[in-house]
């Protein structure tokens, strides 16, 4: 195989799926951090200090404009209960960036900034006729925070920061299909939910403490955001016209919460050239007890006498989700081989925040193991961060006999088992 | 750039590299026979067996017959092939069957038959079917089949010579001798007496399900109990255990399948919650019945009976009396004096195994009716027993259900086979549904998915559910594992 075919090889693939972290977190915020297991609380490497620890943002020994952008990769199995064969992900790529602009005062008291990331988000895109089609087919969530930040040290070792957290764009597509057979040939009946998010604010701070030039401790947090959806289009296709009275509805209404975060993180630096940082976030899912949709709306699909609000007869969709509190671990260093290239490594371990026989279709979450590597270079002002993350995520089943009792029957029943990949490459320039 | 492009090549390629070992694979579920041996399944058994849906016999319901369905399960731990009597391209409605057409502006749903495309091949008067609505056959299928399965039979048929052959016609009413039934007719070679005892006995087979009585006392249930008979058990009992014998003769092993409780099936649970709703919103307080079989003897008319309103079993289990599915069109015209439509239709279906002499009005006379008297609200014109099954007719149904199922697993554990209790699971049914994967299956009429538009026989997916129970069963018994099917992959009822 010569070098051409193997970049095409290598080119189709990267036209892969996507996948979330930990529920459907994101944590793909700094280019740096994610090389290193995603740490960054008890450090100020960059400006990504904004998203990890406000706090930090004043002692990052570099102020610029940085970009990052991923390329989140992710390839499933899926074996139903009843056999058949493997299943996988239509293959999606999603792409979580992320973008900073910092200005830090002479005296570097001061720092303000502004960012751009994207903390939550899910993508998934099931086969045609999997066995889960009735609990869905597809979700593409979207989210899109906005943070001005400011950062002031109260002295060269202690510095507190915080910003103001807005959820500038929000939006989720959800689909499946129907359990109704209609004529012989036509195509499966079908829902689509489709909605953006109304503009909501939240806050994030943080502190950052170095009691030696060898070790510095961070804490941060950032607040709930409920990502709710007010009007949203509800569409049908193929619904046998002889059930149109009981598939009425054209608008829909729902809550996600995108839950808080608790992290703390301790960076040591041995010498000059080798930082080491571990980290512990604490994700305050258990915000997320359900999922419901409220229906509304007529589309006259039943004439002009029937109910409205109906999708299958009812006017409201309410599905279990409770979602437990989770910690994730993390551990990453970084080491400056030459003046201009600096390598890194990390790993972490995620635990799910989704309870043994309560995994969706949309989010087919587990304990998952990270390990990642990154590298930057630095030409002058200029600097390119790579990273790399493969994301394991332990093999879970769950049976139709478990879905039933713990009253979460509206979801599929079989074993699930997904890694993810995710190359990401950041642009930087400091001043 | 050039430069760029080939140093960053190496790191794109190993990057695509890393995402063909990126894919996870999950191995497939492994199956094995265990003590049992499946190279020549055979299907025994009714309409049930044949794959029988929607009140017709036709080569969809066929395809997902739930023999059909173990045998292609079957086939991974070593089952053959299994043939059975399909109806050709062509002929594919078979002997037709109903079709969804819509709801009335009510919510009623409203059905077609589907009449084109049959497998009739001709039209024969019996003894129960005169020259006005003869009795149809179908064009014969007379090589070997593995599903055994005829619509209709008894178990007291399974010795009746001549029960395939389409001489048989019944003799007259008063020296009636058997009739053929036009499945097994169907089966049979021409002109061949063969019973089907003998049938089932020359099979051979080296695995083996067998799911035969439903009939014993589904034709007596749903006629209300105004109409055919129970069999009586020493008669059930002695067939089934010759059956059984034959079955495994050569140490065959198999499945029995035990009687369903009929009360559980839409047939009888559709009609009677919405007629009691509209009963009660009209402030009627009873309605009155005939109960048990139609009166032959002029002076003694049929007995009556009065049923309070809220006796009649609604969707919730409260009340005990039942009205047939068939009863749907009759119920809308309670309370209107001057009509008896329903009693019309009652004498035309018992003409035949009545006397010439006996007229409409005498039949009438009989039963002490009075059709200008508002129908169901009055002694002189109340429902007819077949379109009710009451309480005391219910506890006749169920002690006779009850005890053929003790004859049936009896029968069964003295032969070591495994057994799929179908009255429990049904039972479970139709209290807390089923699931598959999403999808809630229920025992509701129409909407539940399992029960197809004759309110008495499943879907292709209540089959599919049928013959994964009936896997367990077999896993169980006989330590194989062989896998389920998935439901979803089989059909409710069909929405237009």
């Amino acid at each position: 195989m010569n070098l051409k075919s193997l970049l095409l090889a290598g080119g189709a693939l990267l036209s892969g799926t996507a996948a979330s972290a930990g529920g459907y977190q994101v944590t793909l915020a700094g280019q740096k951090n994610n090389g290193m297991g995603g740490v960054g609380v008890g450090l100020s490497l960059d400006q990504a200090a904004m998203f990890y620890n406000p706090g930090a943002l004043t002692m990052a020994k570099e102020r610029g404009v940085q970009v990052g952008v991923n390329a989140t990769i992710a390839r499933q199995a899926f074996r139903s209960q009843y056999g058949g064969p493997q299943r996988e992900l239509k293959n999606n790529v999603v792409t979580p960036f992320n973008l900073y602009a910092g200005f830090t005062s002479e005296d570097r008291k001061f720092a303000a900034g502004i960012a751009v990331y994207t903390p939550f988000g899910n993508k998934v895109e099931y086969a045609d006729g999997w066995e889960g089609r009735y609990s869905l087919t597809g979700i593409d969530l979207k989210s899109v925070y906005v943070q001005p930040t400011v950062s002031y040290a109260i002295t060269d070792r202690l510095s507190v920061g915080a910003g103001v957290v807005i959820l500038a764009y929000g939006a989720v597509n959800l689909q499946k299909d129907i359990p109704v057979e209609g004529a012989p040939g036509s195509g499966p009946a079908h829902v689509e939910l489709d909605g953006k998010a109304t503009t909501k604010i939240g806050f994030n701070g943080g502190i950052y403490y170095r009691p030696s030039d060898k070790i510095s401790v961070g804490a941060s947090y950032r607040s709930k955001i409920d990502a709710q959806v007010e009007g949203g289009d509800v569409k049908f296709s193929n619904v046998p016209t002889t059930l149109g009275s009981r598939f009425t509805a054209n608008e829909f209404d729902a809550t996600l919460p995108l839950p808080a975060t608790y992290s703390l993180g301790v960076g040591i630096t041995p010498n000059e050239k080798l930082t080491i940082g571990v980290d512990v976030n604490y994700v305050e899912w258990s915000a997320y007890k359900t999922l419901q949709f409220d229906f509304r709306g007529n589309n006259g699909a039943g004439g002009l006498v029937s109910t409205s609000g109906q999708v299958g007869g009812s006017n409201i969709s309410v599905s279990r989700r409770e979602y437990k509190d989770a910690v994730t671990l993390r551990l990453g260093g970084q080491y400056q081989l030459t003046s201009g290239l600096t390598v890194r490594g990390g790993a972490s371990y995620d635990f799910s925040p989704v309870k043994d026989g309560f995994v969706t279709p949309e989010t087919p979450d587990a304990d998952r193991l990270g390990l990642t590597l990154g590298a930057s270079y630095k030409f002058g002002k200029f600097g390119v961060d790579l990273s790399g993350q493969f994301v394991d995520l332990k093999k879970r089943t769950q049976t139709e006999a478990d879905l039933v009792a713990n009253n979460t029957a509206d979801r599929v029943a079989g074993t699930y088992k997904t890694r993810v990949l995710i190359p990401g490459i950041g642009l930087n320039y400091t001043f | 750039m050039y430069t760029f492009f080939k140093r960053t090549a190496p790191a794109l390629s190993l990057l695509g590299l890393a995402l063909v070992s990126c894919q996870p694979e999950l191995d497939d579920i492994e199956t094995s026979k265990g003590s049992a041996d499946f190279t020549r399944y055979i299907a025994v058994g009714n309409s049930l067996t044949a794959g029988f849906s929607d009140g017709g016999l036709y080569l969809e319901g066929q395809q997902s017959s739930y023999p059909n369905l173990l045998a292609q399960q079957f086939k991974a731990v070593g089952g053959g092939d299994f043939t059975q009597p399909l109806f050709q391209t062509g002929q594919e409605n078979g002997s037709g069957y109903l079709r969804l057409t819509g709801f009335t502006s009510t919510g009623s749903p409203t059905t077609a038959n589907v009449t084109t495309n049959l497998a009739v091949r001709d039209r024969v008067v019996t003894r129960t079917s005169p020259a006005s609505n003869p009795q149809l056959i179908y064009t014969k299928y007379t090589e070997p089949v593995n599903n055994l399965g005829v619509p209709g039979i008894r178990m007291s048929d399974i010795e009746t010579k001549g029960f395939g052959n389409v001489a048989s016609t019944g003799g007259n009413l008063l020296a009636p001798t058997p009739i053929f039934n036009s499945y097994f007719e169907r089966i049979t070679p021409a002109g061949s007496d063969q019973t089907y005892l003998e049938r089932v006995a020359a099979s051979n087979p080296t695995f083996f399900t067998s799911w035969v009585g439903n009939n014993d006392v589904l034709g007596y249930a749903t006629a209300g109990a105004a109409a055919s008979f129970l069999t009586p058990l020493a008669d059930f009992t002695d067939k089934n255990s010759k059956l059984i014998n034959a079955l495994t003769a050569n140490g065959a092993k198999g499945l029995v399948a035990t009687i369903p409780d009929v009360t559980n099936v839409p047939f009888f649970t559709t009609v009677g919650p919405a007629f009691r709703a509209t009963l009660a919103a009209a402030n009627v307080p009873a309605i009155v019945v005939t109960t048990g079989a139609f009166s032959t003897t002029p002076g003694t008319p049929a007995t009556r009976k009065s049923i309070p309103v809220t006796d009649i079993r609604d969707a919730n289990g409260n009340g005990k009396q039942l009205f047939t599915l068939t009863a749907s069109p009759y119920v809308t015209l309670f309370g209107r004096p001057n009509n008896g439509k329903a009693w019309r239709d009652v004498y035309n279906q018992a003409r035949t195994s009545l006397p010439p002499t006996i007229t409409l009005g005498v039949f009438l006379a009989i039963q002490g009716v009075d059709t200008t008297k508002a129908f169901g609200a009055s002694a002189e014109n109340p429902f007819p027993s077949t379109l009710v099954l009451d309480d005391a007719e219910q506890a006749v149904v169920k002690s006779a259900t009850t005890a053929f199922n003790n004859a049936l697993t009896a029968k069964a554990n003295e032969k070591g086979l495994a057994i799929f209790d179908a009255n429990a699971f049904f039972s479970r049914v139709a209290t807390t549904g089923i699931v598959s994967d999403a999808v809630n299956n229920t025992a509701a009429f129409i909407s539940g998915n399992l029960f197809s538009l004759d309110g008495v026989h499943p879907t292709p997916r209540g089959y599919a559910i049928i013959a994964n129970e009936m896997i367990n069963a077999i896993n169980a018994k006989y330590g194989s594992s062989i896998q389920t099917v998935n439901p979803n992959d089989y059909r409710g009822v069909r929405f237009p």
